[in-house]
Protein backbone atom coordinates (compact mmCIF):
# COMPACT_ATOMS: atom_id res chain seq x y z
CA UNK A 1 0.00 0.00 0.00
CA UNK A 2 3.09 2.19 0.01
CA UNK A 3 2.08 4.57 -3.29
CA UNK A 4 5.31 5.77 -4.95
CA UNK A 5 6.30 9.30 -6.06
CA UNK A 6 4.70 10.09 -9.93
CA UNK A 7 1.64 8.33 -9.31
CA UNK A 8 -1.34 11.08 -7.63
CA UNK A 9 -1.28 14.80 -8.69
CA UNK A 10 0.17 16.60 -7.26
CA UNK A 11 -2.91 18.52 -5.36
CA UNK A 12 -3.90 15.50 -4.26
CA UNK A 13 -0.45 15.47 -2.51
CA UNK A 14 -0.83 18.84 -1.22
CA UNK A 15 -3.47 18.48 0.55
CA UNK A 16 -3.25 15.37 1.92
CA UNK A 17 0.12 16.73 3.70
CA UNK A 18 -1.55 19.49 4.96
CA UNK A 19 -3.87 16.82 6.70
CA UNK A 20 -0.99 14.74 8.11
CA UNK A 21 1.11 17.55 9.05
CA UNK A 22 -1.83 18.70 11.19
CA UNK A 23 -2.89 15.37 12.57
CA UNK A 24 0.96 14.90 13.65
CA UNK A 25 0.57 18.09 15.55
CA UNK A 26 -2.31 16.91 17.51
CA UNK A 27 -0.85 13.48 18.08
CA UNK A 28 2.34 14.98 19.64
CA UNK A 29 -0.06 17.46 21.77
CA UNK A 30 -2.08 14.35 22.81
CA UNK A 31 0.76 12.38 23.93
CA UNK A 32 3.01 15.04 25.67
CA UNK A 33 0.05 15.66 28.27
CA UNK A 34 0.30 12.05 29.32
CA UNK A 35 3.55 10.48 28.13
CA UNK A 36 5.51 8.98 31.20
CA UNK A 37 9.15 8.37 30.05
CA UNK A 38 9.05 5.05 31.30
CA UNK A 39 7.43 3.55 28.53
CA UNK A 40 9.93 5.53 25.72
CA UNK A 41 12.00 1.69 25.45
CA UNK A 42 8.39 0.57 24.82
CA UNK A 43 7.89 2.86 22.34
CA UNK A 44 10.89 2.04 20.45
CA UNK A 45 10.97 -1.02 20.42
CA UNK A 46 7.16 -1.67 19.47
CA UNK A 47 8.07 1.30 16.07
CA UNK A 48 10.72 -0.87 15.78
CA UNK A 49 8.95 -4.36 15.78
CA UNK A 50 6.42 -2.70 13.12
CA UNK A 51 9.59 -1.79 11.04
CA UNK A 52 10.71 -5.21 10.68
CA UNK A 53 6.94 -7.31 10.18
CA UNK A 54 6.57 -4.87 6.92
CA UNK A 55 9.30 -6.06 5.58
CA UNK A 56 8.61 -9.63 5.16
CA UNK A 57 5.93 -9.83 1.92
CA UNK A 58 3.45 -13.02 2.35
CA UNK A 59 2.12 -14.51 -0.91
CA UNK A 60 -1.73 -13.15 -1.76
CA UNK A 61 -1.42 -14.85 -5.59
CA UNK A 62 -1.24 -12.98 -7.88
CA UNK A 63 0.08 -10.37 -5.34
CA UNK A 64 1.24 -10.04 -1.78
CA UNK A 65 1.02 -8.07 1.26
CA UNK A 66 2.13 -7.38 4.56
CA UNK A 67 1.62 -6.43 7.83
CA UNK A 68 0.75 -2.28 8.32
CA UNK A 69 -0.03 -3.14 12.42
CA UNK A 70 -2.00 0.51 12.66
CA UNK A 71 -4.87 -1.20 14.40
CA UNK A 72 -2.64 -2.97 16.56
CA UNK A 73 -0.58 0.29 17.48
CA UNK A 74 -4.27 1.86 18.02
CA UNK A 75 -5.63 -0.57 20.45
CA UNK A 76 -2.19 -0.77 22.21
CA UNK A 77 -1.44 2.59 22.81
CA UNK A 78 -4.23 4.68 21.35
CA UNK A 79 -4.57 6.05 18.02
CA UNK A 80 -2.26 9.05 18.64
CA UNK A 81 0.54 6.69 19.82
CA UNK A 82 -0.16 4.42 16.39
CA UNK A 83 -0.22 7.31 14.48
CA UNK A 84 3.45 8.53 15.52
CA UNK A 85 4.55 5.11 14.97
CA UNK A 86 2.87 4.86 11.70
CA UNK A 87 4.88 8.22 11.04
CA UNK A 88 8.27 7.39 11.82
CA UNK A 89 8.06 4.22 10.15
CA UNK A 90 6.77 5.49 7.05
CA UNK A 91 9.32 8.23 7.01
CA UNK A 92 12.23 5.94 7.43
CA UNK A 93 10.17 3.38 4.63
CA UNK A 94 10.35 6.47 2.36
CA UNK A 95 14.22 7.38 2.68
CA UNK A 96 14.83 3.67 1.86
CA UNK A 97 12.60 4.19 -1.32
CA UNK A 98 9.98 1.88 0.04
CA UNK A 99 7.01 5.20 -0.77
CA UNK A 100 7.06 8.42 -2.41
CA UNK A 101 8.47 11.31 -0.33
CA UNK A 102 6.04 13.67 -1.96
CA UNK A 103 3.79 10.76 -0.99
CA UNK A 104 3.96 10.33 2.46
CA UNK A 105 0.96 12.09 2.83
CA UNK A 106 -0.84 10.09 0.85
CA UNK A 107 0.64 7.41 2.55
CA UNK A 108 0.41 8.44 5.82
CA UNK A 109 -3.23 9.29 6.23
CA UNK A 110 -4.10 5.41 4.19
CA UNK A 111 -1.87 3.98 6.57
CA UNK A 112 -2.10 6.52 9.75
CA UNK A 113 -4.67 8.42 9.88
CA UNK A 114 -7.77 6.58 8.51
CA UNK A 115 -6.05 3.44 10.06
CA UNK A 116 -5.04 4.14 13.39
CA UNK A 117 -8.77 5.90 14.16
CA UNK A 118 -11.32 3.66 12.33
CA UNK A 119 -9.21 0.61 13.81
CA UNK A 120 -9.17 1.96 17.32
CA UNK A 121 -12.90 2.88 16.35
CA UNK A 122 -13.79 -0.45 15.40
CA UNK A 123 -11.96 -2.38 17.95
CA UNK A 124 -13.42 -0.82 20.99
CA UNK A 125 -17.08 -1.21 19.66
CA UNK A 126 -16.21 -5.08 19.19
CA UNK A 127 -14.05 -5.10 22.27
CA UNK A 128 -17.22 -3.45 24.68
CA UNK A 129 -19.90 -6.20 23.03
CA UNK A 130 -17.09 -8.97 23.09
CA UNK A 131 -16.72 -8.64 26.72
CA UNK A 132 -20.16 -9.03 27.50
CA UNK A 133 -19.46 -12.54 26.67
CA UNK A 134 -15.94 -13.51 27.43
CA UNK A 135 -13.31 -12.48 28.90
CA UNK A 136 -11.10 -9.33 28.63
CA UNK A 137 -8.14 -10.90 26.97
CA UNK A 138 -10.21 -13.40 24.51
CA UNK A 139 -12.01 -9.94 23.53
CA UNK A 140 -9.33 -7.75 22.83
CA UNK A 141 -7.70 -10.30 20.58
CA UNK A 142 -10.55 -11.17 18.92
CA UNK A 143 -11.92 -7.94 18.54
CA UNK A 144 -8.11 -6.36 17.19
CA UNK A 145 -7.82 -8.89 14.62
CA UNK A 146 -11.61 -8.28 13.19
CA UNK A 147 -10.93 -4.60 12.95
CA UNK A 148 -7.37 -5.02 11.33
CA UNK A 149 -9.22 -7.18 8.85
CA UNK A 150 -12.15 -4.40 8.33
CA UNK A 151 -9.60 -1.60 8.09
CA UNK A 152 -6.94 -3.29 5.51
CA UNK A 153 -10.05 -3.59 3.29
CA UNK A 154 -11.07 -0.35 3.85
CA UNK A 155 -7.91 1.59 3.46
CA UNK A 156 -7.55 -0.05 0.25
CA UNK A 157 -11.25 0.97 -1.07
CA UNK A 158 -10.29 4.59 0.51
CA UNK A 159 -6.43 4.48 -1.58
CA UNK A 160 -8.45 2.65 -4.48
CA UNK A 161 -11.20 5.89 -4.45
CA UNK A 162 -7.72 8.28 -4.28
CA UNK A 163 -6.50 6.21 -7.36
CA UNK A 164 -9.68 7.56 -9.05
CA UNK A 165 -7.93 11.03 -9.73
CA UNK A 166 -5.31 9.10 -11.79
CA UNK A 167 -6.07 8.89 -15.62
CA UNK A 168 -6.56 5.12 -15.97
CA UNK A 169 -8.05 4.13 -12.98
CA UNK A 170 -11.68 2.96 -13.27
CA UNK A 171 -13.91 1.23 -11.33
CA UNK A 172 -13.08 -2.60 -11.85
CA UNK A 173 -9.55 -1.64 -10.79
CA UNK A 174 -10.91 -0.01 -7.72
CA UNK A 175 -12.95 -3.27 -7.52
CA UNK A 176 -9.86 -5.46 -8.17
CA UNK A 177 -7.68 -3.59 -5.38
CA UNK A 178 -10.23 -3.71 -2.89
CA UNK A 179 -10.70 -7.47 -3.74
CA UNK A 180 -6.90 -8.25 -3.43
CA UNK A 181 -6.88 -6.87 0.23
CA UNK A 182 -9.76 -9.14 1.25
CA UNK A 183 -7.34 -11.57 1.47
CA UNK A 184 -4.23 -9.63 2.54
CA UNK A 185 -6.79 -8.49 5.32
CA UNK A 186 -6.59 -12.16 6.39
CA UNK A 187 -3.03 -12.31 6.69
CA UNK A 188 -2.74 -8.79 8.46
CA UNK A 189 -5.57 -9.95 11.11
CA UNK A 190 -3.49 -13.37 11.76
CA UNK A 191 -0.37 -11.75 12.46
CA UNK A 192 -2.11 -9.20 14.46
CA UNK A 193 -3.50 -11.91 16.63
CA UNK A 194 0.03 -13.33 16.69
CA UNK A 195 1.83 -10.03 18.04
CA UNK A 196 -0.85 -8.92 20.17
CA UNK A 197 -1.15 -12.72 21.42
CA UNK A 198 2.53 -12.23 22.59
CA UNK A 199 1.96 -8.86 24.76
CA UNK A 200 -1.20 -10.42 26.42
CA UNK A 201 0.99 -13.02 27.64
CA UNK A 202 3.95 -11.39 28.19
CA UNK A 203 2.74 -7.36 29.00
CA UNK A 204 -0.64 -6.76 29.11
CA UNK A 205 -0.28 -3.52 31.13
CA UNK A 206 0.95 -2.11 27.32
CA UNK A 207 -2.70 -2.51 26.04
CA UNK A 208 -4.63 0.64 26.30
CA UNK A 209 -7.90 -1.57 26.30
CA UNK A 210 -7.46 -3.75 29.46
CA UNK A 211 -7.91 -3.21 33.09
CA UNK A 212 -4.45 -3.51 33.64
CA UNK A 213 -3.13 -0.98 31.10
CA UNK A 214 -0.11 1.35 31.88
CA UNK A 215 -0.41 3.28 28.76
CA UNK A 216 -5.05 4.28 28.97
CA UNK A 217 -4.07 7.75 29.57
CA UNK A 218 -2.26 7.91 26.80
CA UNK A 219 -4.43 6.70 24.93
CA UNK A 220 -7.78 8.44 25.73
CA UNK A 221 -9.79 10.41 22.62
CA UNK A 222 -11.19 13.70 23.67
CA UNK A 223 -14.47 12.81 21.99
CA UNK A 224 -14.91 9.89 23.54
CA UNK A 225 -13.51 9.28 27.48
CA UNK A 226 -12.17 6.33 27.65
CA UNK A 227 -14.70 3.65 28.72
CA UNK A 228 -12.40 0.81 30.01
CA UNK A 229 -11.13 3.30 32.69
CA UNK A 230 -14.08 5.36 33.33
CA UNK A 231 -16.44 2.63 33.45
CA UNK A 232 -14.63 -0.43 34.97
CA UNK A 233 -13.06 2.06 38.15
CA UNK B 1 14.32 -0.59 34.70
CA UNK B 2 15.68 -3.98 35.67
CA UNK B 3 17.70 -6.30 33.99
CA UNK B 4 14.32 -8.42 33.87
CA UNK B 5 12.66 -5.78 32.08
CA UNK B 6 15.36 -4.76 29.78
CA UNK B 7 14.91 -8.16 28.52
CA UNK B 8 11.60 -8.57 27.46
CA UNK B 9 12.11 -5.29 25.30
CA UNK B 10 15.14 -6.51 23.99
CA UNK B 11 14.43 -10.77 23.79
CA UNK B 12 11.30 -10.36 21.10
CA UNK B 13 13.36 -6.98 18.82
CA UNK B 14 16.51 -9.27 18.43
CA UNK B 15 14.12 -12.66 17.34
CA UNK B 16 11.82 -10.43 15.05
CA UNK B 17 15.27 -9.33 13.23
CA UNK B 18 16.52 -12.69 13.43
CA UNK B 19 13.24 -14.07 11.75
CA UNK B 20 12.70 -11.09 9.60
CA UNK B 21 16.58 -11.15 8.09
CA UNK B 22 15.89 -15.16 8.02
CA UNK B 23 13.19 -14.87 6.06
CA UNK B 24 14.89 -12.31 3.34
CA UNK B 25 17.87 -14.43 3.15
CA UNK B 26 16.46 -17.72 2.20
CA UNK B 27 14.03 -16.05 -0.29
CA UNK B 28 10.36 -16.74 1.34
CA UNK B 29 9.62 -13.64 1.34
CA UNK B 30 6.71 -13.22 -1.56
CA UNK B 31 8.83 -11.26 -4.59
CA UNK B 32 5.09 -10.64 -6.15
CA UNK B 33 3.87 -7.24 -6.22
CA UNK B 34 1.82 -6.09 -3.79
CA UNK B 35 -1.84 -5.38 -3.57
CA UNK B 36 -1.72 -1.79 -4.65
CA UNK B 37 1.25 -1.98 -7.28
CA UNK B 38 -0.43 -5.38 -8.87
CA UNK B 39 -4.03 -3.14 -9.03
CA UNK B 40 -2.62 -0.36 -10.53
CA UNK B 41 0.19 -1.83 -12.71
CA UNK B 42 -0.94 -5.37 -13.42
CA UNK B 43 -4.45 -5.18 -13.62
CA UNK B 44 -5.32 -1.17 -14.46
CA UNK B 45 -1.98 -1.29 -16.83
CA UNK B 46 -0.45 1.89 -15.77
CA UNK B 47 3.16 2.44 -16.47
CA UNK B 48 5.32 2.57 -13.53
CA UNK B 49 6.95 5.98 -12.83
CA UNK B 50 10.58 5.93 -13.23
CA UNK B 51 13.14 8.46 -12.51
CA UNK B 52 11.88 9.00 -8.42
CA UNK B 53 13.65 9.06 -5.50
CA UNK B 54 14.88 5.59 -5.03
CA UNK B 55 16.13 5.43 -1.69
CA UNK B 56 19.29 6.73 0.08
CA UNK B 57 20.59 2.45 -0.33
CA UNK B 58 19.88 2.76 -4.22
CA UNK B 59 23.59 2.94 -5.08
CA UNK B 60 24.21 -0.78 -3.11
CA UNK B 61 21.78 -2.23 -6.18
CA UNK B 62 19.53 -5.46 -5.68
CA UNK B 63 19.90 -8.57 -3.87
CA UNK B 64 18.74 -10.49 -1.03
CA UNK B 65 21.91 -9.49 1.18
CA UNK B 66 21.21 -5.84 0.12
CA UNK B 67 17.73 -5.91 0.89
CA UNK B 68 18.60 -7.87 4.56
CA UNK B 69 21.19 -4.81 5.33
CA UNK B 70 18.62 -2.03 4.60
CA UNK B 71 15.66 -3.95 6.64
CA UNK B 72 18.30 -3.88 9.92
CA UNK B 73 19.94 -0.63 8.87
CA UNK B 74 15.92 0.62 8.88
CA UNK B 75 15.13 -1.29 12.24
CA UNK B 76 17.63 0.27 14.07
CA UNK B 77 16.97 3.53 12.62
CA UNK B 78 13.78 3.31 13.67
CA UNK B 79 14.42 2.25 17.05
CA UNK B 80 16.69 5.49 17.11
CA UNK B 81 14.03 8.03 16.36
CA UNK B 82 11.35 6.60 18.43
CA UNK B 83 13.63 6.07 21.40
CA UNK B 84 14.50 9.89 20.74
CA UNK B 85 11.24 11.08 19.55
CA UNK B 86 9.56 9.69 23.00
CA UNK B 87 12.23 10.68 25.22
CA UNK B 88 11.91 14.20 24.03
CA UNK B 89 8.25 14.13 24.35
CA UNK B 90 7.77 12.24 27.68
CA UNK B 91 7.17 13.73 31.20
CA UNK B 92 9.79 12.93 33.39
CA UNK B 93 8.92 10.66 36.37
CA UNK B 94 11.01 9.65 39.54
Amino acid sequence: MHVPDGVFPLWLQIIMYIISGLMLFVSVKMINRKFDDKLVPYMGVLAAVIFAAQLVNFPVPPSSGHLVGATLLAVMLGPWGGMLIIGMVLFVQALSGDGGLLTYGVNFFNMGIFSCLVGWALALILFKGLKKITDEKKSVLISTSVASFIVTVSAAFVLGLELLTVTGFGISALYAITLVHVFIGIGEALLTFVILLYFVKAKPQVISFLKESEVSEMARVPIAPFPTQEIER
Amino acid sequence: MNRKESLKYTIPLVLVIIIVTSLILLGMASQNPDGFEWALFDFAGLTEPEGGFAGIWAFLGEGVFVNAFVGIVGIIAVLIIGYGFFRLTSRKTE
